[in-house]
């Protein structure tokens, strides 16, 4: 793991994701592959994943494909807590990437909602790679990982920012 | 083809870009609280960052907070609040940045002040 693939606060991780997405979003006139990585999921998030690709989300209809190449893949799509056993595969995959390259965790292993820090995991995959998307839920349904990727191409603007998940709010929550 | 196109003419587009229409199942999807800061008290909340098992809530002074990134929507706290939390209803959740996902819940009186 080099200094520079560790994920940094401020202003130029802001910059440095924004110029990362408009790199992105300027290649996706043309179709999208996906490399997946379970760093130690359940496999509910995988399970849900390769629901993308049934008839009802029909995932290529939006150009969007997984590939089990890293060399042809634009996103890394990351589950699990980030142990520390996958952290040269990790690494290598996201080496081989060509730029523009963005990642996208999935599920609340790698936001650092379900293992903690030790000596087995990293506990949250922001700590190893510069994460672009991420994609809250345990695990995230279908339709809101193709959220997160269409959030991740641009065609859709997120909408969690504006949210206050307090039950008055006139962000009209139906409790 | 010459069908599918005939078919797409007379039905309309049957596919959309995103779901235009959210599916009816998702409406029964786990998803994270959404709190009645009304009904929260300080000594609830404590209770709620106790109970919950993935350390998606703390408390900070007169804030709950929720760090909707760390929820795994078990359902606890909205089971143990007596109405102060109810499911959110909200999955399409996605973040570009992970402080997007940190939610400040004001903590009141703990009960509805008429």
């Amino acid at each position: 793991m080099t200094g520079a693939s560790l994920g940094a606060g401020g202003a130029a991780a802001e910059d440095r994701v924004a110029q990362r997405l408009h790199d992105a979003r300027a290649m996706f006139g043309r179709s999208l592959h996906i490399r997946t990585v379970d760093t130690g999921s359940c496999a509910v998030c995988e399970s849900e994943i390769r629901l993308l690709l049934a008839p009802h989300y029909d995932l290529h209809r939006l150009g969007l494909f997984f590939t089990p190449a890293p060399r042809h893949a634009d996103m890394l799509m990351v589950t699990g807590p980030a142990v520390r056993a996958m952290d040269t595969a990790l690494q290598k995959t996201y080496a081989a990437m060509p730029e523009p390259k963005i990642v996208i965790a999935v599920g609340a292993c790698p936001l650092g909602g379900v293992y903690p820090e030790d000596e087995l995991a990293h506990g949250s995959l922001d700590r190893v790679l510069p994460v672009d998307v991420f994609v809250p839920g345990c695990p995230p349904s279908p339709l809101a990982l193709l959220q997160g990727l269409l959030v991740a191409v641009g065609r859709l603007s997120e909408k969690v920012s504006g949210e206050s998940f307090v039950g008055s709010s006139p962000g009209g929550l139906d409790l | 083809m010459a069908l599918w196109l005939f078919r797409g003419l007379r039905k309309g587009v049957v596919t959309t870009r995103y779901p235009a229409v959210t599916d009816p199942w998702a409406r029964g999807l786990p998803t994270p609280p959404a709190f009645d800061e009304r009904l929260l008290s300080r000594a609830l909340a404590d209770r709620l960052v106790e109970i919950c098992p993935s350390r998606a809530l703390a408390r900070e002074d007169d804030c709950l907070v929720l760090d909707v990134g760390a929820c795994t929507a078990c359902g606890r706290c909205i089971s143990q609040s007596a109405g102060a939390a109810r499911p959110s209803r909200l999955f399409e959740l996605a973040a570009t940045g992970r402080e997007q996902l940190l939610k400040r819940i004001a903590i009141g009186s703990g009960e509805i002040v008429a």
